[in-house]
């Protein structure tokens, strides 16, 4: 029992991760830009598409394939912030939902034009085949690679947002910006910068499990109700909050599709309402 | 006889010439004295489960195609016109009366959804026009609403859930080295229902089985891992999945990396039989990684049954659309012809007329010979059980070593037990 305990945490650990890349960017963007992008599980789904077009059509490593999705979805991050969200900032909050909710439904055509209605999914790498024995039963090396990136993303986030220039900056910006403007930060500028950043995180997402999940219309809508729960969670616009909040919903409800199968789809929702009314600023929120 | 002739000979080239093809020449014969026979049809378009109503799309359209170009039916073309339901049963309802009411739909075809289909059922019977369902399984369509509550405008052609989860226990009731059966389920309606009905059939045969475990994955789950670790924890000597579609093949990949092929005995994947399916675990099949343990089967598959018209339908099928027809597409295809049968002996389009033709209705369709079941309005057709197999015939894999049960023994029959729709 211990062993298969152990197991399922592990298990979830590695489901953890992928809510985590999702929920990172979508807090960082609330976090600077006050913007609640609800879009953000569409560019989640164009990154799984990109690096399905670059690794399983073209055949380009898979490495490659996921820097090509990355660079191509932050290309696209910084359309849509420049050309469209930039213009909405002064204006009431409910025009940025009904932006970013147009480009849900636009994004979510354009992949149907461009690679079909079909879902798709490309082989799994050679070295990310096969099986580590753990716990006395075999533990995925998949699952192993997606903690890993999951836990470099969270390592190096915190080393840019802490450590570098660019980092304070954004920082500044966040807590306030018209001080920041005021002091000479080019702030449309960081503001670009972070949305591509988010940008990239929700498409890193998308793009590291293709061999094992599918790409497929509306795969973006599954990730984005997620995303928002973790992100209240743990407190709009905090990047730790939704780091420690992710770690608990992706391991708690792989106990709870373990221990409680039939209330399994109740069990996040529930904890999200539990926070709402203990700590509607979110567990870790300031 | 030769006056006539030349009436008819003189008839046909000013048609031909005046109206090359249009529809003034069906209008001018067509013997129900209707512009044309408008058929609305519903699918699921958008969202990740589109390629089903696609597939019910196309083979709408060739039907109609193939019809119109026989000279229609009754001498009427059948003009078509396909909606998105979304998945959502408000859509579909909007979509149906919007097709009857406004288009002015004679007949409604498809539905991929058993919620989706629930909810029509009750406005097909207010605005008194059949609907002959394609694709949505719930057993309750056709004994709750259909033999229970009189509702006459349902009727359906494709194989419900009995399929999925009656065929699967006839399959493995022999098995003895088999004792221990966990599922991982669609967590909805049809998720439940498969599992309880394989669970009550299995029992009758095997009182010795024991049911170990479960957990239920919603619509969109794209992470399985839990699931899979949570019922391998119980050590089941065999899996009964319901998941379909995209979500089948990511649920297999996931269950391969587990190393669960190398656990179990058998895992019955129910509509992996599908199309997309195959095409999405190619590979795996390929390399035998599933080790001859993956069984499934569908609503109909392309190689089976092994006659002239099925191998001509496929052929066909695959010239128009460069694509392999899926369930949903030959059920739908065959829907039409159905349709086109019953107001032939008709002579009407009248509800009542077309559905009193229905009765005793026998059909040679692709999947083979459909029987029309008045209690239900159920049409009642074998489709085989098989293992996913590489065929060099083919360019995708396909369902092999099959088993073919008789409809008859696996069919439920009235009067219908109702069976539990909760986990």
């Amino acid at each position: 029992m211990t062993e298969t305990i152990a197991f399922q945490g592990l298990i979830g650990l590695s489901l953890a991760m992928y809510l985590w890349l999702i929920s990172a960017g979508l807090t960082i963007i609330f976090g600077v830009l006050r913007i609640l992008n609800f879009a953000h599980g569409s560019l989640f789904m164009v990154g799984a598409y990109l690096a399905y077009t670059f690794y399983g059509q073209m055949g380009l490593p898979f490495g490659v394939a996921i820097l090509l999705s990355l660079l191509g979805t932050g290309l696209l991050g910084f359309v849509m912030e420049r050309g469209f969200l930039s213009r909405i900032y002064k204006v009431d909050e409910a025009y940025q939902l009904l932006l970013t909710f147009g480009f849900i439904l636009i994004l979510d055509d354009a992949v149907k034009i461009i690679w079909g209605g079909v879902f798709k999914i490309p082989p799994i790498p050679a070295f990310l085949e096969g099986a580590w024995p753990m716990f006395g039963k075999s533990f995925p090396v998949y699952n192993v690679f997606v903690i890993a990136v999951g836990l470099a993303v969270a390592v190096v986030l915190w080393a840019v947002f802490e450590k570098t220039w660019w980092g304070r900056i954004v920082r500044a910006t966040a807590s306030d910006r018209e001080m920041a403007n005021a002091i000479g930060v080019n702030v449309p500028r960081v503001f670009s910068g972070v949305f591509v950043l988010g940008a990239m995180l929700a498409a890193l997402g998308g793009a590291i499990g293709i061999p094992v999940r599918v790409v497929a219309p509306g795969i973006g809508t599954a990730m984005i109700i997620q995303a928002f729960i973790i992100t209240v969670i743990g407190g709009l616009g905090n990047l730790k909050g939704a780091f420690l909040s992710s770690l608990i919903v992706g391991v708690l409800s792989a106990y709870g599709t373990l221990f409680f199968p039939v209330f399994e789809l109740f069990f996040i929702f529930a904890i999200m309402a539990v926070v709402l009314l203990v700590r509607p600023q979110g567990l870790f929120a300031r | 006889m030769s006056k006539n002739f030349t009436a008819l000979g003189s008839i046909v080239v000013f048609t031909v010439f005046l109206f090359p093809g249009g529809p003034a020449q069906a209008q001018a014969q067509c013997k129900l004295g209707v512009p044309s026979i408008k058929v609305g049809v519903q699918g699921v378009a958008s969202g990740p489960l589109a390629d089903y109503g696609r597939q019910i799309e196309m083979g709408a359209t060739l039907a109609t195609e193939e019809i119109n170009a026989a000279g229609g039916v009754l001498g009427c073309r059948v003009e078509m016109r396909f909606m998105d339901d979304e998945n959502r049963a408000a859509t579909g309802v909007k979509n149906t009366r919007l097709l009857v009411t406004d288009w002015g739909a004679n007949f409604t075809v498809g539905t991929d959804s058993s919620g989706v289909a629930m909810a029509l059922g009750p406005v097909l019977a207010e605005l008194k026009r059949i609907q002959f369902f394609t694709h949505a399984a719930t057993q309750r369509l056709t004994e709750e609403l259909v033999a229970a509550k009189g509702i006459k405008e349902i009727v359906r052609v494709s194989a419900p859930i009995y399929q999925d989860a009656i065929v699967a226990a006839l399959l493995f009731k022999d098995r003895k080295d088999i004792k221990r059966w966990a599922t991982i389920g669609a967590d909805y309606e049809y998720g439940y229902v498969a599992w309880n009905l394989f669970k009550e059939t299995l029992r009758k045969y095997r009182p010795d089985v024991e049911f170990v475990g479960e957990a239920w994955a919603p619509f969109l789950t794209l992470d399985f891992s839990p699931h899979i670790a949570a019922v391998m924890a119980q050590k089941p000597d065999a899996i009964f999945a319901t998941p379909w579609g995209g979500e089948a093949v990511q649920l297999l990949r996931q269950a391969l990396i587990q190393g669960v092929f190398d656990n179990v005995q058998v895992w019955w994947q129910a509509m992996g039989g599908s199309v997309d399916v195959l095409e999405g675990i190619a590979a795996e099949v390929a390399k035998d990684r599933f080790k001859g343990k993956l069984w499934a089967t569908a609503r109909y598959i392309h190689n089976w049954p092994d006659t002239p018209e099925n191998k001509a339908f496929v052929e066909r099928f695959r010239k128009r659309w460069a694509r392999f027809p899926n369930y949903s597409a030959e059920t739908t295809y065959s829907a039409f012809f159905i349709m086109k049968a019953a107001v032939e002996k008709a002579q009407s389009l009248d509800t009542v007329r077309v559905l009193g033709a229905l009765k005793g209705m026998q059909i040679r369709n692709p999947a083979g010979v459909r029987v029309f079941r008045s209690e239900d309005q159920q049409f009642i057709y074998n489709v085989p059980a098989g293992r996913p197999v590489i065929d060099p015939k083919y360019p995708i894999p396909v369902l092999g070593d099959l088993k073919v049960f008789e409809a008859k023994d696996y069919y439920r029959n009235p009067p219908f037990t109702p069976v539990a729709i909760t986990k």
